[in-house]
């Protein structure tokens, strides 16, 4: 691959998948609306949100630390896209392989708590006190998972993965409890209903977001598109057998994306100590079944 | 205590209006004024009845949303400030650490008459009477209370000036808090005593962000710097 392909590729996969993403929000605002039975919020309502958020006249900084916080979590999930193989992009994805993958998706949450550390407001505190709990909690099925799919799929490159899915079955067919185990920690990875322990917006002030203001917030509202492309593509090249084009593919992050957003708006929240116990009980006990097959 | 009336030069804040190089900079600004009209995000201050009216303006019923106005929870997050009630000298404190706490562009609305003209706690001694003495308001919502219906038509007002009428500087009179600072100010000081300060140096933000007018100085500023200090972490206590 040329130098000029690389390049190109490697601007165009992020860009996509915050195009992707914004469709996802507004999936998601749409579902919640319509669960509640109102109309929700018009099409070009993401985009709204965030160029608005950017033209904020002022802006309130809370010192160098808060601004890298924001570059981290927005360049985590940056990183993360170029690592998903896509139909007709494939970026950096066979150098890097799913293990990189999973660790370029926890630097978002560190650089939240880095930033959030530096606003000293006690709520955003609790809420990356919160977050990073449960980050521990949804990793540890979300690694039994990706381990059981590398052994199962005989591979640790998301691209040897879904080649090997096209050509033999899906992996939600021939690994169904590790594909259940990964929708739990899907749950907890986007923070949704019950397991939405950080936001919490009646308890603890949207938590990690609460000094947020203006382009900060804005780079929070960028990273949630990529978080949730992130969140669909992923599981779809893990258990759904990818996509050969933009055409297979885009459906099945969609539905992948549909379904924690349609459980989420039905439930309160767990408290911290309930989440990490049902997170450790039960999809762990899902996905060792899960591996104990495949072994 | 006399309150002297607030006089609004807008013609003079047009003439004012820096000279922008870059062709494509007007369609910048329209375009986020279009936007900013579009997306509001709304924090709602419930100090008295009109509270009531809001949750059926969000949920199903007549759907804020469908707006673009969503709630959100903290003042940093927020473009609206929602006073929605009559404002005790003790609330109306609050009411002003969280206006001071927003980005600008910030817009406040009262709901209800009591924000009005004080409604029926006309002749109480703790209410402050009128809201624009102590903040700039863009709307008002008159009623008590007003129907949901209301709401969503002040709402849709103000959303119209912000799009619209931005060159009548009608959308932004939070520029006039930074500019008659010292009008504002005063008012506070009548109500809270010489000592009343906030944690947030607006004098110092208006220098930041060149809003400074001919009222943002004056007596009242001065009894400020009297007692103004740096804030400090709070002592530890059990």
């Amino acid at each position: 691959m040329s130098f000029v392909e690389i390049i190109s590729e490697l601007v165009l996969m992020p860009l996509i998948a915050f195009v992707v993403g914004l469709m996802m929000v507004l999936m998601m605002r749409k579902i919640s609306a319509r669960l509640q039975r109102r109309i929700g919020p018009p099409f070009f309502q993401p985009i709204y949100d965030i160029v608005k958020l950017y033209g904020k006249d002022t802006q309130v900084s809370h010192g160098l630390i808060h601004d890298i916080g924001i570059v981290m979590a927005v360049g985590g999930y940056i990183g993360a896209e170029i690592l998903l193989p896509v139909p007709g992009m494939e970026g950096i994805a066979d150098k890097g392989g799913i293990i990189t993958l999973s660790y370029f998706l926890m630097i978002p949450s560190l650089g939240m708590a880095l930033g959030v550390g530096q606003c000293a407001n006690p709520n955003g505190s609790i809420g990356i006190s919160r977050a990073l709990t449960a980050m521990l909690a949804y990793d540890i099925p979300f690694i039994i998972v990706v381990f059981g799919a590398a052994w199962h799929y005989e591979s640790t490159s998301l691209i040897g993965m879904i080649e090997y899915q096209q050509a033999n079955a899906w992996g939600i067919i021939e690994m169904p409890f590790l594909a259940i185990a990964g929708l739990f920690a899907l749950q907890g990875m986007l923070g949704k209903q019950p397991f939405e322990i950080y936001i919490a917006p009646a308890e603890i002030a949207t938590g990690p977001m609460v000094e947020m203001s203006g382009k900060y917030m804005g780079g929070l509202f960028v990273m949630q598109t990529f978080q949730l492309y992130t969140a669909g593509v992923l599981y779809a090249s893990l258990f759904l057998g990818g996509g050969e084009s933009w055409l297979d593919l885009l459906p099945k992050a969609f539905l992948v994306v549909a379904i924690p957003m349609s459980i989420a708006f039905l439930f309160p929240r767990y408290k911290t100590e309930d989440l990490i116990r049902i997170l450790w009980k039960w999809p762990v006990m899902l996905a060792l079944i899960g591996l104990a097959f495949i072994l | 205590m006399m309150k002297k009336e607030l006089k609004i030069k807008s013609n003079k804040t047009n003439q004012q209006k820096q000279k922008r190089t870059n062709p494509l900079a007007n369609v910048f600004d329209d375009f986020i004024d279009f936007c900013q009209s579009k997306s509001l995000f709304m924090l709602h201050y419930c100090t008295g009845c009109g509270a009531i009216e809001l949750p059926p303006a969000m949920t199903s019923r007549f759907d804020m949303e469908r707006l673009g106005i969503q709630p959100m929870v903290t003042p940093r997050q927020a473009d609206i400030l929602l006073v929605t009630g009559y404002v005790s000298v003790k609330t109306l404190k609050r009411v002003i650490l969280t206006y001071e706490q927003m980005q600008a562009p910030k817009y406040v609305i009262g709901i209800c008459s009591c924000t009005v003209n004080g409604g029926m706690y006309w002749q109480s001694y703790a209410t402050a009477k009128k809201l624009n003495e102590y903040m700039p308001v863009d709307v008002y919502i008159a009623g008590c209370m007003p129907r949901p219906e209301a709401v969503l038509e002040g709402l849709n007002r103000l959303k119209n000036n912000i799009k619209n009428d931005r060159k009548e500087q009608k959308g932004s009179a939070w520029k006039d808090y930074y500019k008659n600072y010292d009008y504002y100010l005063g008012n506070q000081q009548n109500l809270f005593g010489k000592e009343w300060q906030t944690p947030v140096d607006v004098i110092a933000e208006a220098k930041l962000y060149g809003l400074e007018g001919e009222g943002t100085y004056g007596e009242n500023t001065k009894k400020l710097k009297m007692v103004q200090h740096p804030l400090l972490p709070q002592e530890m206590k059990l």
